[in-house]
């Protein structure tokens, strides 16, 4: 049987699947005896998760119109008048 | 005129160009050039895109769901999408700006970064010619641009990493107990104050293992692409962010766990 550190040593691969099949096994016994270690890998696994719903913060006001300005400005010297915006060729 | 070009590979495979030479969406020579399958997996991916980027709020997650889905209809031949640099504003920025203040771990340089990536977008989107998607290319040039950034700061960070050897006991077990965590993730997702004991626990770790675990666990890139990215090869990527996400949950256990009873 593998032990508590080896166990979290596989952690990453683990949660994204990627365990061969014998060690994956082995980790799962491990988890089934083992409360410390399934509290362990909720902690991990909870992190990822919610980091991957961070929200955006906002940006500063004075930031997107400095970027408004910016942009503005390099559209009217080099669309030379072509007023409507920026094309994104879909 | 600034063209980004998401489909010039399926052009390149078959004619996309109408007589006034703006690309098309699809044409039976193109669908009759490649094998069907192809067609239509290059041209799911592109609807994926598409609706990831004229959904600023969806997550990559979500695109890559609308591929799998298949089922979207594709926008009408020769549809551009007219942006003016408000919209411009509005759709990049942000993410430009919050991938800065991450990597960087303050909101001032990040300011700073957000600056310098927009002058190189306007400085070379007219040579942009659709190699990779324009998010990658973004995500890229944000990326090189927060690591040129901390280069010229002239103090670097001295911060650590424990290792996780100082855990567990020499006979491999938990040096203490480990409880399970309160509340559940949704709950979590929503709530304020778990974002800025999150944000708060990125910014404090090591540089080099913050930019894997941002780019990994918040931004969702894979692996191979952070490899690229950073330089690094794919085992050293797997070996920050394994890193990242032990010391995360180290400083955050704290807040999370269960009391004692």
């Amino acid at each position: 049987m593998i032990t508590c550190r080896e166990l979290v040593e596989l952690l990453l691969d683990f949660i994204a699947g990627e365990l061969l099949p014998e060690c994956r096994n082995a980790a799962e016994q491990h988890l089934k005896d083992c409360p410390q270690c399934l509290a362990y890998l909720e902690g991990y696994h909870r992190i990822v998760q919610l980091s991957r719903h961070l929200p955006a913060e906002p940006m500063p006001p004075h930031l997107v119109r400095r970027l408004q300005t910016m942009l503005q400005e390099n559209c009217n010297d080099q669309l030379s008048g072509n007023r409507e915006g920026t094309v994104i060729d879909m | 005129l600034w063209q980004i070009d998401f489909f010039k590979d399926l052009r390149q495979m078959g004619s996309m160009e109408d007589s006034t030479g703006r690309s098309i969406w699809g044409g039976t020579e193109l669908a009759s050039r490649i094998p069907p399958n192809e067609y239509e997996r290059k041209v799911q991916e592109r609807i994926g895109l598409l609706k990831y980027l004229t959904h600023s709020s969806a997550e990559p997650d979500s695109a890559m769901a609308l591929i799998a889905a298949g089922s979207q209809t594709p926008p009408e031949a020769g549809s551009h999408t007219r942006l003016t640099p408000e919209e411009i504003v509005r759709e990049y920025a942000p993410r430009v700006y919050n991938l800065a203040r991450r990597m960087l771990g303050n909101a001032v340089d990040a300011e700073d970064v957000t600056q310098d990536v927009f002058l190189q977008v306007l400085r070379k989107l007219p040579t942009f010619r659709g190699e990779s998607a324009f998010p990658t290319w973004l995500y890229r040039v944000t990326v090189n641009s927060a690591l040129a950034y901390r280069r010229k700061r002239s103090v670097r960070e001295g911060r650590r990493v424990q290792e996780p050897l100082d855990e567990f006991q020499e006979d491999g077990s938990h040096r203490g107990p480990i409880r399970h965590w309160t509340g559940g993730p949704l709950q979590q997702i929503l709530d304020r104050e778990t974002h800025l004991l999150i944000e708060d626990a990125i910014a404090r770790l090591p540089e080099g293992y913050r930019d894997v675990y941002v780019l990994a666990d918040v931004e969702g890139l894979p692996n191979a692409e952070i490899g690229e990215m950073l330089r690094l090869s794919i085992p050293a990527v797997k070996s920050r962010l394994h890193r990242a996400r032990l010391e995360m949950r180290r400083t955050l256990a704290p807040h999370f766990e269960e009391t004692a009873p």
